[in-house]
C-alpha cells in the first residue's frame, strides 16, 4: 500500500525532518505514528499526500511511484485517501451535510449519488440526526465525526488523521479511534498520527515511533489482530439480514471509481 | 464536465456572499467602462466628423489655359479617374464659372463685361482618403494638361490629425482603464479567494483537479464583469444624450444616434467586462493553485 524507501526531506531552511526512512504499510493495516513535535510525523503525512517532495529516496502508494507522479494526476491520488484533521477544517457557514457533500461534488459526484452516500456515512458516524446542524452547534467529538465522514465519503482506501484527538476531550477520543477501528475492518488502511501514547496503547495496532526524522521503532502489524479481524468481518457478513443490505446504498467503491475515472477521461480531453 | 452546474452556482453565490466587495468592484469597474465608452463615441464622432466632411471635401483641378477643345477636355477626365484615392472626377466647365461668379458679384460683375472669359476649364475631384492627400495631389500633377491645383491641404492635415489624436488617445485610455479595471476585479477575487481559503484548501486534500477550485472564482470574475456591462451599457445611453445635448449647446454637429450605436456598444461593455472579469479571476487564482494545504491557509 505504502512503502518508504530511504526517503529524506530536507527543507529549503535547512531543516532535516526525514532521515533515510524505509516505512513499509500493507494494505488494510492500521498504524499509529508516534513522535514529539518536530519529529518528522507531519512531514511523513505530507509526503503520502504529495503535498511535499523527498529530497531523496522514493515512495510508492498503491503500487504507483508518486514521487515520479506528474502534477496533474496528484488530485486522483488524493482521490483515495481520506484526510481527517487536527482543527476539524469544517466549513462554518455549511450545514453537516453540506459539509460532507462537499468532498463529493468538488470531484464531480452526480447530486443523486450524493445525497445516497452523504446521508449512509453520516449514519455510519453517528450523525445522521447532525445533518441539518452547523458545526458550531455541534461538540468536539461530533466535529471531529463530521470530519471523519467527509474523510469516508468518496470511499478511500487509505485515511490518514493527522492528530485526530488533539482537540477532543479523552472520552470522545477514544470513541474517535474505535471509529476509525471500525472502519478498519471493512478493509479501509488507516494511518493516525498522534502524541498520546496512552490512548496508542489501549489499541493493539502497529505502532511507528518517529524521533529525529528517523524511525526508532516499529512495532509491526500484530498478527492475532488480523486474525480476529477477518473472523469479526466474516461474523458481520453473515449477521447483516438481506432486507437491511438492500438498504445500504448501491454507491460502491466501483460505482465511485467509475466517475473518478469519467472525471479523468473529462479533464484529459479538456486539456487536449 | 461534469459538476459544471454546481460550480456556475458557487461563483454566482460568491457574488452574492461577498456583496459589499462585489458592489463596490462593480461601481469601479462602471466608472473604467464609461470613461472608456465616452471616449470610444468621442472618437466614432469625431471619425464622423472627418468623413463627413471629407465627403464634401471637394479639389478643383485647373486645366491649362490652350486646352479649350472638347476632345482634349473629355481626354483628361478619364485620366484624372485612374489616379489612386480619387473617387468622383466632375467637369466644371469655364463657362458654369463665369455663370456662377455672374451670379455671386451681380452689379459688379456687369463692369466687367467685355472682357473675355478668363477662367480656365477645370474638374472637381473628389478623394477617398483625405490622409493622402498630398500624394494624390502629386499623381494628379503629373497628368497631363493640369495646371494648378486649389491648395486644402492645411484643412486635410488638421482633420486628419485631429482624428489620429482621438484614436490615440483613445486607445491608450482603453488600455490604461483595461488595467484598472483588471487590477480591481483581481482583487475582488482575491479577498473572495481569501475567505475560501479554507475551501480551496480542503478541495484540493479531498482531490479536486485545478480546474474545479479555478471555475467558480473565475465565474465569479465573469459575473462581476457582466454585471458591470450591463449596467454601463444603461448608463451610458443616458449620459450620451446628455453630452450630445451639452455639446449642440456650443457648436452645432451633427451627432451619430445612439440607436445607431446602441448594439455595438452593448456587445462591447458587456464582452470587455466578461473578458476582464475572467482575466483578472485568473491572474489571482494562479498564487493558490501551485500552493499545499498548510501553505493556502497562510500556516
Amino acid at each position: 500500500m505504502i512503502r518508504f524507501n530511504n526517503v529524506s526531506k530536507v527543507y529549503p531552511n535547512g531543516t532535516r525532518a526525514l532521515n533515510k526512512v524505509n516505512i513499509d504499510i500493507q494494505k488494510g493495516e492500521f498504524v499509529f505514528i508516534v513522535g514529539a513535535s518536530g519529529a518528522g510525523k507531519s512531514t511523513f503525512l505530507k509526503l503520502i499526500m504529495k503535498e511535499e517532495e523527498p529530497t531523496s529516496g522514493s515512495i510508492i502508494v498503491n503500487d504507483t511511484n508518486i514521487t515520479e507522479m506528474k502534477r496533474r494526476k496528484v488530485p486522483y491520488l488524493r482521490r483515495t485517501m481520506g484526510i481527517v484533521f487536527q482543527d476539524f477544517r469544517l466549513i462554518d457557514k455549511m450545514t453537516v451535510f453540506d459539509n460532507v457533500a462537499f468532498a463529493m461534488r468538488v470531484i464531480g459526484a452526480r447530486p443523486k449519488a450524493v445525497k445516497k452516500r452523504v446521508h449512509y456515512i453520516l449514519g455510519l458516524v453517528g450523525l445522521k440526526d447532525k445533518a441539518q446542524s452547523r458545526p458550531a452547534e455541534l461538540s468536539g467529538g461530533e466535529q471531529q465525526r463530521v470530519s471523519l465522514a467527509r474523510a469516508l465519503v468518496n470511499n478511500p482506501s487509505l485515511i490518514i488523521a493527522d492528530e485526530p484527538t488533539g482537540n477532543i476531550d479523552p472520552e470522545m477520543s477514544f470513541e474517535i479511534i474505535e471509529l476509525l477501528n471500525e472502519i478498519n475492518k471493512q478493509g479501509t488502511t488507516i494511518i493516525v498520527v498522534t502524541h498520546e501514547h496512552e490512548l496508542v496503547h489501549k489499541f493493539k495496532n502497529r505502532v511507528i515511533e518517529i524521533q529525529g526524522g528517523e524511525i526508532m521503532s516499529d512495532t509491526g502489524a500484530p498478527t492475532e489482530k488480523a486474525d480476529v479481524k477477518i473472523e469479526i468481518a466474516e461474523e458481520e457478513l453473515a449477521e447483516i439480514p438481506e432486507e437491511i443490505a438492500e438498504e445500504i446504498p448501491d454507491v460502491s467503491s466501483e460505482e465511485l471509481n467509475r466517475e473518478a475515472l469519467a472525471a479523468i477521461e473529462d479533464e484529459e480531453a479538456a486539456e487536449e | 464536465m461534469r459538476g459544471l452546474g454546481y460550480l456556475i452556482k458557487e461563483g454566482v453565490r460568491s457574488v452574492w456572499n461577498n456583496r459589499m466587495m462585489s458592489a463596490a468592484s462593480i461601481g469601479v469597474l462602471v466608472s473604467c467602462l464609461l470613461i472608456t465608452g465616452a471616449a470610444m463615441l468621442l472618437s466614432m464622432n469625431v471619425t464622423s466628423v472627418v468623413e463627413e466632411i471629407g465627403k464634401d471635401n471637394q479639389i478643383t483641378v485647373f486645366l491649362k489655359e490652350d486646352i479649350d477643345d472638347l476632345e482634349a477636355i473629355q481626354k483628361i477626365g478619364p485620366e484624372l479617374r485612374k489616379v489612386d484615392n480619387v473617387a468622383e472626377v466632375e467637369f466644371y466647365s469655364k463657362e458654369q464659372a463665369i455663370n456662377e461668379y455672374r451670379s455671386e458679384l451681380g452689379t459688379l460683375f456687369s463692369e466687367l463685361q467685355g472682357v473675355e472669359n478668363p477662367l480656365p476649364n477645370a474638374f472637381h475631384l473628389t478623394m477617398v482618403d483625405l490622409s493622402q492627400y498630398e500624394t494624390t495631389v502629386k499623381d494628379i500633377r503629373a497628368v497631363e494638361g493640369v495646371d494648378i491645383i486649389s491648395d486644402r491641404s492645411d484643412v486635410a492635415k488638421r482633420l486628419t490629425d485631429l482624428n489620429r489624436l482621438v484614436t490615440q488617445v483613445g486607445l491608450w485610455l482603453v488600455a490604461a482603464l483595461g488595467i484598472i479595471s483588471l487590477f480591481i476585479i483581481s482583487n475582488s477575487v482575491r479577498m473572495t479567494m481569501y475567505s475560501r481559503r479554507f475551501e480551496i484548501s480542503i478541495m484540493k486534500s479531498v482531490g479536486a483537479t485545478n480546474h474545479f477550485v479555478r471555475i467558480p472564482f473565475v465565474i465569479e470574475g465573469v459575473v462581476l464583469g457582466l454585471i458591470s456591462g450591463i449596467i454601463s451599457s444603461i448608463v451610458i445611453a443616458f449620459l450620451y444624450e446628455a453630452m450630445v445635448s451639452a455639446v449642440k449647446y456650443i457648436v452645432p454637429v451633427t451627432e451619430i444616434p445612439y440607436s445607431e450605436l446602441a448594439p455595438r456598444m452593448t456587445v462591447g461593455f458587456i464582452g470587455f467586462g466578461m473578458i476582464i472579469g475572467a482575466i483578472g479571476a485568473l491572474i489571482s487564482i494562479g498564487r493558490y493553485l501551485n500552493m499545499e494545504g498548510g501553505e493556502i491557509l497562510g500556516w
